[in-house]
């Protein structure tokens, strides 16, 4: 049986400490301190009410695990990550999934985390219902962390149903054309002389939308372009062989990437937030949030 | 009788009149009453000057000078919140945002628009017409409200049923924080890297700065909309109705729940056809491509079918669509109808509980000899039951106050939580501590600090702090002394 | 410290004035919030201070002063309000003790005086015209551009079959409405009589003013003068809330009865306006509906006149709830401040429906309003006027017409 009791004694509250996933993003926003001990999530799902749309989820729970039971009652989560990616791991990291106009963002699906803080104490963020308001959003801060305010044990998602229909087109119509013609999709990419659009829906909806965009040459195809691991903030100009997630803004690329210069009132804040979350720096050091491209 | 003005007021009020000038300062006895409330039934605060500036540069202003003469600042839009978030204590410097009502910029292919935190959330959407987009946080007082007021508490509203609630429609924001400077949270397109401290910011309740300007994301409008009425024998059937709704694996644009006795109150002010005799009303709405939406509307009929169904109405047009909606939208003020003062809840439970937990509510409010009308969000599962009373009556307070405790815990036993959109403010607090230990406090606690660290940002609220609102004794525990 | 005399000279109903849930629904619909933004010019707020007072929390001060007469008393908000606040009675029992504690201003006073004497009004105005015509008259903002030298051309019936009321000063400076109002309902079949002089004003601009005691005086004489049971129809929305109000003013069973017989023109035209001709789709003319505040929020007879101007012109809606124009009879002349800001805003919301319908003509059923916004260059037709000219030549309606972008004098 997992216990939050149990990952709290494995964190404990003192010496430098980082928890780790699928380690498929490990070294993002740099490495971490080899000093530190590592510490594994729990792994596991406790519930899923697909009446209620959610599901209880240990962190160390990989991805796929999850989506496997989520697919039964024809459900599933906005997190999106590589083979091996964690729970955990993909929501302290925090990125959308290309189908994220459908699916929404990976900070809106956490609706509750426990947590072992910096103090080896544990918390309870957010609440376990669809919506809330009930106090400060602290499931937000902990999205795209790193893990760096607190180590998440457990966690509530929401659920999504699963498209009945779902269809990848490509074809030469540019992104404003397609975002005009159709009504929501899930997804448009750009790869510089195509755009790639999924449609997500009912049967008949999708053929129709589809047929809508055939009719400007874009054609079915098996699925998304593949996109190269490396990540980019959308700045006007597409490198060769990169690919561009509209909603995003993010490009997909290869070879190396700078961090964005941020506001030095908004890395004040930052700055506080660790402090006052992890005073002593214990948790995954060597690790910035602040560190990531895009 | 008018209370007296704290030492030192002359000397503030003087040097916000200098940096923002005289016609943005209101410091008589008339705003300072008025300004001591807003929508929620709080009575007790005590407001200090009262601020309009029309730019960030003299929100900046306001907060620097109310720091410099160790007041707090509140932050307020049109005052129409419900649970005392913009009820100030303590004599700070309030800071309405009502001025600041431009629409700067909007870009529809980007779909992003930049406004200012005093426009109303309506006006926007109306501003829009003919773009084919909207502004999709649309809650009950969205014909009033402003949209700095909806981010500081997180709004929602019917349709966030399937489009979210405030925050997934926020893309940045400016603020300006307690040491008077000024920062962008967030990004247009996209997560900015980092902490998401955009998404910290949205519902803060105006503890963590002042929202100043704010890119919002507009909503394409659904090619296809159909708004269906249903009525059932009681509530409890509407609410299994839901259940069933949400379980058949589809997310209706908005799913809201009447009893019998506010669709009689609403009746008399819309005159919309509700069914009168009904024991609840449930209102459908599909939106979406033409296919998917006829098949909801099938699954809809039939899930109602199995849950007793009387009539299912399908809205013909527009006109008949904004009139069911007008009638839902103008419910809580419809109410006054029926007594003079309600005590609203806003509790969220599990939606597959939710007639159980309806039961329960309408059992406490009778164990108290109290009227209770349910109107709600029930596709997501926030209650709002209505507490009904006359303030008058002697003994009335306590057994209102009674009953919502026990509404309260009601929620939290069945899985729930305290406010699913109105937030916590000064009305919540004292049950903040039902739902969150010292640990889940503290972490809060630190998130808030972050921000605020000087803690002049609207004090007082979100946190059960045990510490009284201005020279009313015991706000927190004692309430009944601010219930008016 | 509120002076307790004056506290007890505002004794409104505290069970009114609790019937507000302070739920700021009507905030958007408050002409001086909207352009404010302060609680002190609004709806809610008025209500709390006027219970403020009552109770001694607050102070009868030049703020509290000030909240009141700030009110144009366009009763938008009542309309709009979920809980029925009576706001209406609210402000106006306020209005009349504030008219017992402060004197209007005299030439305020004056003004009215000059309502309740028609023949004077009628001798001043000419003469007021002439001046204009030789330019030895300044111009003053409340008063039409081009001041009429003559009355109605048309000849006067006995008797007919409805009564058209002309009240005061709409019979000398807007004649032409009058008279286009006559051709209309004639066109018919019906007969119209005139009120005439004999009946005079309608009383609702010292109401308005607080002036209780006189307005009361001046509904009785119209009731009596105004005697037997036809229909009376009105072409002025202020005039035509007054005469329906009697019945409340006054009380006694005979002044509901009067009231019962009052209709708003284009009311009347809804019922019996079949008989008109019609325009084909193609020739309609684009015309912007500007409600009067009393014909929307205090009559609910807007609906009437976009089935009645729907006989010959595409209605063209300015989709801002009604809200006021800032006209409020005399409040132009009070608060010059608020009701200019007011009146701006409407006319560049007009002058932006313009731009986007391309329709050119605007319509409204007050002639306050009317004048109101004459002074910021927007000229205002009645509705009646569309309809009459699309008797005499149905294709010309509307031609000739300055409309929104028109800067000339008032009148024809």
């Amino acid at each position: 049986m997992n216990s939050m009791e149990d990952f709290r004694a494995e964190v404990g509250s003192s010496g430098p400490v980082c928890v780790k996933g699928g380690g498929t993003r490990w070294s993002l926003g740099g490495e971490a301190n080899t000093t530190a001990r590592v510490v594994h999530a729990p792994d596991g799902i406790d519930s899923h009410d697909p009446a209620e749309m959610t599901v209880a989820v240990w962190a160390g729970t990989t991805l796929m695990t999850l989506a496997e039971v989520l697919a039964e009652k024809r459900q599933e989560v906005v997190l999106d990550g590589p083979p091996g990616s964690t729970v955990g791991g993909s929501l302290s990291v925090g990125w959308n999934s290309i189908r994220r106009q459908r699916i929404g963002t990976a900070r809106d699906s956490l609706l509750q985390a426990e947590c072992v803080g910096a103090d080896g104490r544990i918390f309870k963020a957010g609440g376990p219902t669809v919506k809330n308001a009930s106090g400060y959003e602290l499931c937000r801060l902990l999205v795209g962390s790193l893990g760096t305010l607190a180590l998440t044990g457990r966690v509530i998602l929401r659920t999504r149903p699963l498209p009945e229909c779902s269809l990848w087109l490509r074809g030469a119509m540019s992104p404003v054309e397609v975002e005009r013609s159709c009504y929501r999709p899930s997804s448009i990419l750009w790869d510089g002389s195509n755009s790639h659009v999924c449609l997500e829906g009912y049967g008949a909806d999708v053929e129709s939308e589809a047929e809508g965009l055939a009719e400007h040459g874009m054609v079915e195809v098996a699925g998304p372009p593949d996109l190269p691991p490396d990540r980019d903030r959308w700045s006007g100009d597409l490198p060769q062989g990169a690919v561009l997630d509209v909603a995003t803004g993010v490009v997909h690329r290869h070879g190396s990437t700078v961090a964005p210069e941020v506001d030095p009132a908004v890395k004040a804040i930052a700055r506080r937030l660790k402090t006052n979350f992890d005073p002593q720096g214990r948790l995954n050091p060597g690790r910035d949030p602040y560190q990531i491209s895009a | 009788m008018a209370r007296e003005v704290p030492a030192g007021t002359a000397d503030l009020v003087a040097d916000l009149v200098a940096a923002i000038g005289a016609d943005r300062v209101a410091a008589g006895g008339g705003a300072r009453h008025l300004y001591a409330r807003d929508s929620s039934i709080i009575e007790g605060g005590h407001s200090g000057p009262v601020c309009f500036p029309g730019s960030t540069d003299q929100v900046a202003d306001c907060v620097r000078v109310a720091v410099a003469h160790g007041r707090d600042f509140v932050p307020r839009g049109a005052g129409t919140g419900l649970s005392g978030g913009a009820v100030p204590c303590n004599d700070p410097v309030v800071i309405a945002t009502t001025r600041m009502n431009q629409i700067h910029e909007v870009d529809v292919e980007r779909r992003i628009a930049w406004v200012g935190p005093g426009v109303v959330n309506l006006d926007l959407t109306r501003h829009l017409a003919g773009t084919g987009l909207h502004f999709a946080p649309d809650p009950s007082s969205q014909q009033a409200s402003t949209i700095g007021g909806n981010l500081a508490n997180n709004s929602g509203g019917p349709h966030c049923l399937a489009y979210g609630v405030t925050s997934a429609h926020v893309a940045a924001v400016e603020v300006v924080l307690s040491d008077a400077s000024t920062v962008v949270l967030g990004e247009e397109v996209g997560d900015a890297v980092g902490y998401d401290l955009r998404g910290a910011f949205v519902g803060g309740e105006g503890t963590l700065g002042v929202a100043t300007r704010i890119a919002v994301r507009l909503t394409p409008d659904p090619p296809v909309v159909m708004t269906l009425l249903l009525d059932f024998k009681s509530i409890v059937d509407a609410a299994e109705a839901v259940t069933g709704i949400i379980a058949a694996g589809i997310v209706p644009a908005a799913l809201e729940i009447m009893d019998q006795k506010v669709v009689h109150a609403v009746e008399k002010f819309v005159s919309a056809g509700y069914p009168l005799d009904a024991g609840a009303v449930l209102i459908v709405e599909l939106d979406g491509l033409p296919a998917g939406v006829a098949r909801e509307v099938e699954i809809v009929k039939r899930v109602g079918a199995d849950n007793g169904v009387g009539t299912v109405r399908v809205a013909a047009d527009n006109a008949e669509r904004e009139l069911i909606w007008k009638g839902r939208k103008n419910a809580f003020g419809a109410i006054a109808h029926i007594a003079p003062r309600y005590y609203l809840h806003d509790t969220v439970v599990p939606r597959t509980r939710l007639a159980e937990v309806i039961e329960q509510v309408n059992a406490a409010a009778e164990r108290h000899d109290l009227i209770v009308m349910n109107v709600f969000h029930a596709g997501d599962g926030n209650l709002h039951p209505l507490l009904m009373f006359d303030p008058r009556e002697p003994g009335t307070l306590e057994r209102v106050h009674a009953a919502g405790e026990e509404i309260v815990r009601i929620a939290i036993e069945a899985g729930g939580v305290l406010s699913g959109e109105h937030g916590i403010g000064l009305e919540k607090r004292r049950f903040m501590s039902l739902l969150f230990s010292p640990d889940d406090l503290a972490a809060q606690r630190a998130l808030r600090d972050a921000f605020d660290p000087l803690g002049r940002a609207n004090p007082l609220k979100v946190f059960p702090t045990g510490a009284s609102c201005g020279d009313v004794a015991g706000l927190t525990e004692v309430p009944e002394g601010v219930w008016v | 410290m509120s002076s307790p005399s004056y506290t007890e000279l505002l004794d409104l109903d505290s069970g009114s004035l609790t019937t507000c849930v302070a739920c700021g629904l009507c905030l958007p619909h408050c002409p001086t919030f909207r352009l404010t933004g302060d609680e002190r010019m609004s709806p809610r707020g008025r209500i709390a201070l006027m219970r403020a007072l009552q109770t001694g929390e607050v102070a009868c001060d030049d703020e509290w002063y000030s909240s009141m007469e700030t009110c144009i008393q366009c009763r938008g908000c009542e309309a709009a309000c979920p809980a029925g606040v009576p706001f209406g009675e609210l402000i106006s029992g306020t209005r009349t003790a504030i008219s017992r504690a402060r004197p209007l201003p005299l030439h305020l006073r004056l003004g009215l005086w000059g309502l309740t004497r028609p023949r004077l009004l009628l001798l001043g105005s000419r003469l007021l015209a002439v001046l204009q015509r030789i330019r030895l008259l300044p111009r003053v903002p409340f008063l039409p551009r081009k001041l009429p030298l003559s009355g109605s051309r048309l000849p006067r019936r006995p008797e007919g079959d409805v009564v058209l009321f002309t009240g005061c000063v709409m019979d000398v400076w807007q004649p032409e409405v009058h008279d286009a109002c006559e051709a209309v309902v004639e066109a018919t079949g019906s007969t119209v009589v005139r009120s005439g002089p004999g009946t005079g004003c309608c009383g609702a601009l010292h109401e308005h003013a607080g002036l209780h005691e006189s307005a009361r005086k001046m509904a009785e004489h119209v009731i009596a003068s105004l005697s037997g049971d036809q229909q009376i129809l009105v072409d002025s929305a202020g005039c035509g809330a007054a005469l329906k109000a009697y019945g409340h003013l006054l009380g006694p069973s005979e002044a509901v009865a009067f009231s019962d017989r009052v209709l708003d023109v284009h009311e009347w035209l809804a019922e019996h306006g079949d008989s008109l001709p019609q325009v084909g789709l193609a020739g309609r003319p684009g015309v912007i509906v500007h409600d009067p505040c009393h014909l929307r929020h205090v009559q609910g007879a807007h609906g009437a006149v976009r089935q009645v101007l729907g006989h010959c012109s595409e209605v063209v809606e300015l989709n801002d709830d009604g809200l006021c124009c800032g006209a409020g009879g005399s409040y132009s002349l009070l608060q010059p401040e608020l009701a200019g800001a007011a009146r701006d805003r409407k006319a560049a919301l007009i002058r932006e429906v313009s731009a986007l319908s391309g329709a050119e003509i605007v319509v409204s059923a007050n002639p306050g309003c009317s004048m109101h916004l004459a002074t910021a260059g927007v000229e205002v037709l009645h509705p009646v006027q569309v309809l009459a000219g699309m008797l005499t030549s149905p294709d010309a309606v509307g031609s000739g017409s300055e409309g929104v972008s028109g800067a000339t004098g008032h009148g024809r």
